[in-house]
C-alpha cells in the first residue's frame, strides 16, 4: 500500500522529478568528465609540459567535490520538500514511522543510483564527443586520452553513492524529527531575514579580505608554488559564499526598506521571491559564481594555449612552409593550402661548395627573418650577403629551409647576378609560403612537410628549418594545455548550466501558485513577465559579474606560462557572455511558460 | 429608464470536461441582475454551482454560452492588459481557499492591490491600517500567512479584496472559517462599505445568518436559480428566519 502510494507521488509530479533527475545526471556526468582526466596521471603528465599539473587537478577534485555536495544537498531538498507532505500524510493516516524511513532511505538512495548510473553513461558519452572533437581541433595528441576509465567510474559511482546514502540517513532522521505540522507547511514556511546588521558587516568585510587574500595568491604563484592554488582554493570559495550573503541580505534589507521603491508595482513581491529561501540562494549563487568562473577561466586559458602555438611558432620562422624543387606530393599538398598570402619564387644553384642565389631576386624580394630574443621577434628583411652573415645568429636556423640534409658542408650566399648566370650547378626551384592562419591550414602543411621531408631525406625534421617544425613542437606542448582548457570549459558550462536550470525549475511549482494568484487578483501578464526577468536575472548577473572579476584575477597564475595570458580577452569573454546571455533568455522563456497562464480562463 | 445593473448576467452554462471527455454541466443557464450598491446573496447546497458561477462573473473563468456584463462591459470578450486592469480595478474577490501569498507578510498581501496601481506608500499604509483595525488583523499584519490561524488568513484576504474600493465584491464563503464575533465584524464591515460607499456586493454563503444581511438572495440548485428571496422592509431576524425555512423546504 505504501509503496503504491509512494509510486504515485512520483507520478503526479512528474515534471519535478524530471527536474531533479535529469539535474543529478548532469552533475554526475560533468563529475565523470573531469575524473576521466584528473585521474589518468598518464594522460596529465604525458600532456602537460608543467610538472605540478597533478596536483592542480587534485584541488579541482577538492572543489568539484564541494560543488557537486552543495548541488546533491540542494537536490536533495527539492526531493524531501517534494515528498514530506506526502510522508507527513502517510504518517498522519498511521503508517508507521520506521517504515517510512525505510522508505524515504530507499527513495533517496535509489534516485542517486540511477542518476549516477545514467550520469555516468552520458558523461562518458560526452567525454568522447567533446575529447574526440578536440583533439582533431586542436591536433593535439592527447595520448591516453580515454573515454572509458575504470577510475573515474569508481570515483564517481563511490562519491554519489556515498553522498545518497548519507542524504538518506539525513532525510530519514529529519523527518522522524520534525513535527508533524511543520512537515505539512514546511514549502510554505518562510524565511525571516533577520540577520543582525553586524553579522552582515562582519562577513561583508570577511569576504572581502578572504577575496583579496585568494587574488593576491594567485599572483605569487612562483612564490608559493602549489601553496598559492590552495590558498586561493579556500579563500575565494569561503569569500564568495560569504559576499553573496552580505550583499544579498543587505541589499535587499536596503531596498525593501526603500518605501518609495519597494511600495510600487510587484517590487515587494520579486523581492520577497529572492529572500524568501535566501539561504539555498546564496549557496547556489556561491556555486554558479565558482562555476561561472571556472568554465570562463578554462575557456580562456584553454583559448590562450590555443593562440600561443601560431604565436610561438610565429617566433621561430617568418614563412610558413618552404619548398625546394617540390615533387607531385607536396605540389598537391600545397595547392590546398588556403588564405594564402604570398607566395615567393626564387632559383637556386648548388655547387660543390655552396648553395647560391641570384643577388637580382633577392634584390627583388628580399629574404625574411625573424630575430627573436626570447621575448620581442623583429622582422628581419635580408637583401645582401653581408645581411646575412652580420644576422647569422639569430637566422642561422631559418636557413636551413633552404638546404638540405645532402647540403649539410654547403654554405648559403646570395652572389651578384652575373656571377649567378656563370655559376655551374643544379638548378633549384624554391618557392615560400605564407599563409593567414597555420592552424587553419595544419593538415596541409603537415602533408607538404612530410612529403617533402620524404623526398629529400631528412631524417632529422627538427633541424628542416621549417616553421612545421617548431610549430608541431609546440603543438606537442600546448595542445594538451589547451585541450585540458577546453574539456574542462565545456564540462563546467554544462555544470554551470545545469545547476542554474535546477535552481529554476525547481523553484517553479511552487511559484506557479503564487504567479496564479497574481494574476487572479489582476497582475498585468507583462508585469508578472517583467518580474520573472528581474528574479531570473538577479541569479545570473550576481554570480556573472563576481565570476568575471574572478577570471581576470585567475589569469594570473598563466603569466610564468603564457606570455600575455590578458591577450585578446575579449574574445572569449564575449563569447561567454553571449552565451550566457542566450541561455537567460532560454531559461526566462521556458520559465515563463511554467508560471505564468495565457489564459486564466482555461 | 432604471439604473444600468452593476451585473447583468444572461443564461450562461458551464460545461467542465472536454468534448471526448467525461462531461458534467455545473450551470444550466442562468440570469440574474445586480443592481450597483445592491447587496444579494448566493445560496445552494455543496457543489450546486455557486464557485462555478462566481469564478465566471470575476473573469476567472469563462462560460460555456451565455454573457457576463460588468458595468455594460461584456467581460468574457476581454482580454490581455484590459482583463488584467479589470480585475485589479473594478472587482475585489475573497476566495473560498484564502489564495494569499505566502512568500508576503499580511501588510505586503493587503497592499499589493495598490502597490499595483503606483499608489504613493504612505497613502498605502494608512490603508492598510485602516482596513486591518476594521477587521481587526492590525496586531498580525507583519506576521507571514503561516503564522496566522485560518480566521486571520480570510481576514487578510478580506482586507486585500475590500483595499482597493471596487465597484463590485464577490465572496465565496468569507465567513466559512470565522468564529461568529469576526463573521459579525467582517459582514458588519461588508455592510457598511456596502452602504456607505455603495459597493455592490455578491456574497456566495452556506451560512443563513451571514445571508440575512442581504437585500436579495438567490437560491442556486443542480445548476440553475430556483428561488429568489428579497429582504425588503423586514427586520433582519424575520428575513434570517425566512431563509432558515425556505433553505428547509428549498433543498429537499
Ligand atoms: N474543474 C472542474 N472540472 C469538473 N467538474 C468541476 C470542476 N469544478 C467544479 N466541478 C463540478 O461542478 C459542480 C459545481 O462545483 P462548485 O465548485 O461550483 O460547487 P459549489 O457550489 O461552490 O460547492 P461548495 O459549496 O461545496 O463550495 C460540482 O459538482 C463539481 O464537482
Ligand atoms: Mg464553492
Amino acid at each position: 500500500m505504501l509503496r503504491k502510494l509512494a509510486l504515485g507521488g512520483i507520478r503526479s509530479r512528474f515534471r519535478d522529478y524530471a527536474v531533479l533527475f535529469s539535474g543529478l545526471v548532469i552533475a554526475s556526468a560533468v563529475f565523470y568528465m573531469f575524473m576521466a582526466l584528473a585521474t589518468n596521471t598518464k594522460f596529465l603528465t604525458s600532456n602537460s609540459p608543467i610538472g605540478m599539473t597533478p596536483f592542480i587537478f587534485g584541488f579541482g577534485e577538492v572543489l568539484l567535490v564541494i560543488i557537486t555536495m552543495v548541488y546533491i544537498v540542494y537536490a536533495n531538498t527539492f526531493l524531501m520538500s517534494m515528498r514530506q507532505r506526502d510522508y507527513a500524510m502517510f504518517m498522519m493516516l498511521g503508517a508507521k514511522s520506521r517504515k517510512i524511513a525505510q522508505l524515504i532511505f530507499i527513495e533517496t538512495v535509489s534516485v542517486g543510483f540511477l542518476a549516477s548510473v545514467v550520469g555516468v553513461v552520458i558523461g562518458m558519452g560526452l567525454t568522447g564527443i567533446a575529447g574526440n572533437m578536440l583533439i582533431s581541433m586542436l591536433h593535439a595528441p592527447a595520448a591516453h586520452f580515454a573515454v572509458v576509465w575504470p577510475p573515474a567510474l569508481i570515483a564517481t559511482f563511490g562519491f554519489f553513492l556515498l553522498m545518497f546514502v548519507l542524504a538518506a540517513f539525513v532525510n530519514a532522521g529529519r523527518l522522524l524529527k520534525t513535527p508533524m505540522l511543520e512537515l505539512l507547511h514546511a514549502s510554505t514556511l518562510p524565511n525571516r531575514l533577520q540577520q543582525k546588521p553586524w553579522k552582515l558587516i562582519v562577513q561583508g568585510l570577511l569576504a572581502i579580505v578572504l577575496l583579496a587574500i585568494g587574488y593576491w595568491s594567485m599572483t605569487q604563484l612562483a612564490k608559493l608554488q602549489m601553496a598559492a592554488i590552495g590558498i586561493a582554493l579556500i579563500t575565494i570559495v569561503l569569500g564568495t559564499y560569504f559576499l553573496f550573503n552580505a550583499l544579498l541580505v543587505w541589499l535587499i534589507g536596503l531596498l525593501k526598506k526603500n518605501h518609495a521603491y519597494a511600495s510600487k508595482g510587484l517590487h515587494t513581491f520579486t523581492l520577497s521571491q529572492l529572500s524568501f529561501r535566501i539561504r539555498d540562494y546564496t549557496k547556489i549563487l556561491a556555486v554558479v559564481a565558482i562555476l561561472f568562473a571556472l568554465a570562463l577561466g578554462a575557456i580562456t586559458v584553454g583559448l590562450g594555449f590555443q593562440n600561443a602555438i601560431p604565436e610561438l611558432a610565429n617566433t621561430q620562422s617568418a614563412y610558413d612552409a618552404t619548398t625546394i624543387d617540390a615533387n607531385a606530393a607536396t605540389q598537391q599538398a600545397a595547392a590546398k593550402l588556403t588564405g594564402v598570402t604570398s607566395t615567393t619564387r626564387y632559383t637556386q644553384k648548388v655547387t660543390a661548395k655552396a648553395v647560391v642565389f641570384d643577388q637580382a631576386q633577392i634584390t627583388a624580394r628580399p629574404l625574411k627573418f625573424v630575430a627573436y630574443d626570447g621575448k620581442t621577434s623583429k622582422h628581419l628583411s635580408l637583401t645582401t650577403n653581408a645581411d646575412l652573415t652580420k644576422n647569422m645568429n639569430e637566422i642561422a636556423s631559418q636557413l636551413e629551409q633552404f638546404r638540405t640534409p645532402a647540403d649539410a658542408q654547403r654554405q648559403i650566399k646570395i652572389v651578384p647576378h652575373a656571377e649567378y648566370v656563370a655559376l655551374a650547378g643544379t638548378t633549384r626551384n624554391i618557392v615560400t609560403y605564407q599563409v593567414k592562419d597555420f592552424g587553419a591550414n595544419y593538415d596541409a602543411f603537415d602533408a607538404m612537410f612530410k612529403a617533402q621531408n620524404k623526398q629529400l631525406h631528412v631524417t632529422n625534421t627538427q633541424l628542416s628549418g621549417q616553421k612545421m617544425a617548431t610549430y608541431g613542437l609546440i603543438n606537442e606542448m600546448f595542445s594538451g594545455l589547451a585541450f585540458m582548457g577546453f574539456f574542462l570549459g565545456i564540462a563546467f558550462l554544462a555544470m554551470l548550466a545545469s545547476t542554474l536550470m535546477f535552481k529554476i525549475l525547481s523553484g517553479a511549482s511552487f511559484d506557479a501558485s503564487r504567479y496564479l494568484m497574481l494574476q487572479k487578483i489582476g497582475v498585468r501578464p507583462g508585469l508578472l513577465r517583467r518580474s520573472v526577468r528581474q528574479e531570473i536575472g538577479a541569479l545570473f548577473a550576481f554570480p556573472g559579474i563576481l565570476g568575471v572579476i574572478h577570471v581576470l584575477f585567475g589569469l594570473q597564475l598563466f603569466t610564468t606560462m603564457l606570455h600575455d595570458p590578458y591577450h585578446n580577452i575579449w574574445i572569449p569573454f564575449a563569447i561567454f557572455i553571449v552565451l550566457y546571455g542566450v541561455y537567460y533568455a532560454l531559461t526566462v522563456w521556458l520559465y515563463e511558460g511554467i508560471v505564468i497562464k495565457k489564459d486564466l480562463a482555461k | 429608464m432604471q439604473n444600468q445593473p452593476v451585473v447583468a448576467v444572461n443564461g450562461i452554462t458551464k460545461t467542465y470536461g472536454k468534448k471526448n471527455q467525461k462531461q458534467f454541466q455545473a450551470l444550466k443557464g442562468v440570469t440574474f441582475n445586480v443592481q450597483p450598491g445592491e447587496f444579494v446573496g448566493i445560496m445552494g447546497a455543496s457543489g450546486s454551482g455557486k464557485t462555478t458561477l462566481l469564478n465566471i462573473l470575476s473573469t476567472l473563468d469563462r462560460p460555456t454560452s451565455g454573457s457576463v456584463k460588468i458595468n455594460g462591459k461584456d467581460v468574457t470578450a476581454l482580454k490581455g492588459d484590459k482583463l488584467s486592469d479589470f480585475r485589479a480595478k473594478q472587482v475585489g474577490f475573497i476566495f473560498q481557499d484564502f489564495n494569499l501569498l505566502e512568500n508576503l507578510t499580511a501588510r505586503e498581501n493587503i497592499a499589493l492591490p495598490m502597490a499595483l496601481q503606483n499608489i504613493s506608500h504612505n497613502k498605502q499604509v494608512e490603508a492598510v491600517n485602516h482596513i486591518a483595525k476594521t477587521l481587526g488583523i492590525d496586531a498580525v499584519l507583519d506576521h507571514y500567512p503561516t503564522e496566522l490561524s485560518g480566521g486571520q488568513k480570510q481576514r487578510v484576504a478580506a482586507a486585500r479584496a475590500l483595499v482597493q474600493n471596487p465597484a463590485i465584491l464577490f465572496g465565496d464563503e468569507p465567513t466559512g472559517a470565522l468564529d461568529s464575533q469576526s463573521a459579525k465584524e467582517l459582514l458588519d464591515t461588508m455592510t457598511s462599505l456596502n452602504q456607505e460607499q455603495g459597493v455592490s456586493i455578491l456574497l456566495v454563503t452556506h451560512d443563513p445568518f451571514s445571508a440575512s444581511y442581504a437585500q436579495r438572495i438567490l437560491f442556486i440548485k443542480d445548476g440553475q436559480i430556483g428561488q429568489e428571496l428579497v429582504h425588503g422592509d423586514k427586520s433582519q431576524a424575520a428575513f434570517y428566519q425566512e431563509i432558515l425555512s425556505t433553505l428547509g423546504t428549498f433543498q429537499q
